[in-house]
């Protein structure tokens, strides 16, 4: 089994009175695109700089692309493509300028890839940066990124500021490096691109992992919710009995059930209550992620890969 | 040597470089050219000749009207010195913590180059800023012998150079002041006012006795403190002045690597 492209333990990081982040273990396996969800403050571009190597932990350890982001950041650098989450671009100078010297440090002779990004994004490459666009510069970024084929492509929230037809071709691009068997480590805050395009995520809440899955994984651990309406009063003690049910509702004949457990033991015990009408509806993946971001007394869990 | 990255803080620099060079060659000139008016003002001598303070705060040694002095007083103690610390001290507060406050250094920082290289290619730039100013002003200076303004060619040179080591020595000084606090402010502030402090020490040091004890420490002495423009920097000033700066940038090379940046 090939060898994690991302993999820490225990890594953590404080800023005096600050949280930073606390025991973050995360596992990047290669060609896999992983999204890292989190509110706002939550640790993700703390942790994307530990991995990158800009920032230092205070304890765990971190590895990428089986290298030590610090001490060996010239190797890791040469191999990874990155996008900050506040993308600042020198200013007065234009985009190709900045393209010109960086891809010149990179020792990137080829440019028509890069050529290729700047033409499928439409990036404004011939104005002075600061004035850009936050969505022109955000193009610039991802060439910046992706403009040399790096292995992995670490990428802080990369879509901010594109319009729907650009973040549509964003997600076409991360495909295509996948398929390529690169890594893509992708924060996000756009639940809909992450659960159009990644295959595994992490969700990070203050500071902290409360959750690895594939999106399947979630999806089958997502809440469904089944209506169920009746031509007479019900009892609907057995219903609230089973494991992973929770009934909603006062209404004798319009019960509402939230399901996170298995279904089968459910329609076995709707079928003797004798319903005119149910109404299923399928797992609601934006509410999860909500519920992750927004309860603190959830229960933390890492699941099984 | 690679230098992309110095080539971008230079282009970004270019215009305040170019109207710094502009200005002070242009006042380097008037300078030079009101001289022969001036040089035979008795009263403008006698106040400095006569009045050893009011002769430590110009930095001149003797009569104001005499060549030294003139250049001394009115450039090459006070103006010219300020003028560099202005860019050098500003790019050194600038180069990382500046940079990584405002978030551009986080990209160069993952580009395949190391802290260490980031460093010299900052001290590098450090190194040229000033040095467009300092040559287009020795210029005029040197021309100054056809306005009846003579000083020895070498003198002249070596003292210009002093200066610029000076300017990169409190620059890199504000480097290592923004790497250790990744605070551009506190390094602009910092580093100005220990660069007053040794301008005071330096100046004050031929009438304050305790002024006189701190000059060693002072970079200014050692760069336009003595009799610099008559007989050169001694050999002591250019150990000072370079080896401090050499010591200044191995510190910064090993500071850096503490850095978290943004």
């Amino acid at each position: 089994m090939p060898s994690p492209v991302i993999e820490t333990h225990r890594l953590t990081r404080s800023f005096g009175a600050h949280r930073g982040i606390i025991d973050v273990d995360l596992q990047v396996e290669p060609g896999q695109i992983f999204g890292f969800l989190g509110p706002n403050g939550a640790g993700k571009s703390t942790t994307i700089r530990i991995l990158m190597g800009l920032y230092h932990a205070s304890s765990g350890t971190a590895q990428v692309l089986g290298l030590d982001p610090l001490r060996d950041a010239v190797e890791l650098h040469r191999r990874t493509g990155y996008l900050p989450g506040e993308l600042a671009l020198y200013p007065r100078v234009t985009g190709r300028e900045i393209l010109d010297r960086f891809g010149s440090a990179r020792g990137l002779r080829d440019t028509t890839y890069r050529d290729e990004l700047i033409e499928r994004f439409g990036a404004e490459v011939d104005r002075p940066t600061q004035t850009l666009s936050k969505g022109n510069k955000q193009k610039l970024g991802i060439v910046l990124a992706f403009m040399h084929r790096p292995e992995l492509l670490v990428l802080d929230e990369a879509t901010s500021g594109l319009d729907p037809l650009l973040q549509q071709e964003f997600i076409t691009l991360l495909r295509e490096t996948a398929s390529d068997g690169r890594t893509v480590f992708l924060s996000s805050h756009d639940l809909d691109e992450v659960q159009r395009v990644v295959h595994r995520l992490a969700i990070i809440r203050e500071g902290r992992i409360v959750v690895a899955d594939t999106v399947d994984g979630l999806r089958r651990h997502a809440p469904r919710t089944i209506e169920l309406t009746f031509d007479h009063d019900v009892d609907t003690t057995a219903l609230a009995r089973l494991d992973g049910v929770q009934v909603a509702g006062t209404d004798p004949r319009h019960v509402l059930l939230t399901i996170t457990g298995p279904v089968a033991p459910v329609l076995r015990a709707i079928a003797p209550l004798d319903p005119i009408d149910l109404l299923a509806r399928p797992a609601d993946l934006d509410e999860l992620f909500l519920d992750y971001y927004r309860s603190s007394d959830r229960p933390e869990a890492t699941r099984a890969h | 040597m690679r230098t992309e990255i110095a080539q971008i803080d230079l282009r970004l620099r270019r215009r305040s470089i170019i109207w710094f060079t502009v200005g002070l060659a242009a006042y380097a000139f008037i300078l030079v050219a009101m001289y022969p008016s001036v040089k035979s003002d008795a009263s403008l001598g006698d106040l400095t000749a006569n009045n050893p303070t009011v002769a430590a705060m110009l930095g001149v040694n003797g009569s104001l009207t005499a060549p030294t002095g003139w250049v001394n007083g009115n450039l090459y103690a006070n103006f010219l010195p300020l003028m560099i610390l202005l860019l050098t001290i500003g790019y050194g507060a600038s180069s990382i913590a500046g940079q990584s406050e405002d978030g551009s250094l986080g990209l160069v920082a993952t580009l395949p180059i190391s802290r260490r290289r980031l460093v010299r290619e900052k001290s590098f730039v450090l190194a040229l800023l000033a040095v467009p100013i300092a040559v287009a002003t020795m210029a005029f200076i040197l021309l100054g012998r056809h306005y009846q303004l003579t000083l020895p060619t070498g003198a002249v040179i070596g003292s210009t150079v002093a200066i610029l080591v000076m300017g990169v020595d409190f620059g890199l000084i504000a480097m290592i002041i923004g790497v250790v606090s990744g605070s551009r402010g506190l390094a602009l502030g910092l580093t100005s006012a220990l660069a007053a402090a040794s301008y005071l020490v330096s100046s004050l040091a031929p009438v304050l006795s305790w002024a006189h004890t701190l000059r060693p420490v002072s970079l200014f002495y050692w760069a336009v403190g003595g009799d610099q423009l008559t007989a050169g920097p001694s050999l002591t000033a250019w150990a000072v002045l370079v080896l401090g700066g050499v010591a200044l940038h191995l510190a910064a090379v090993v500071l850096i690597e503490r850095l978290d940046i943004r």
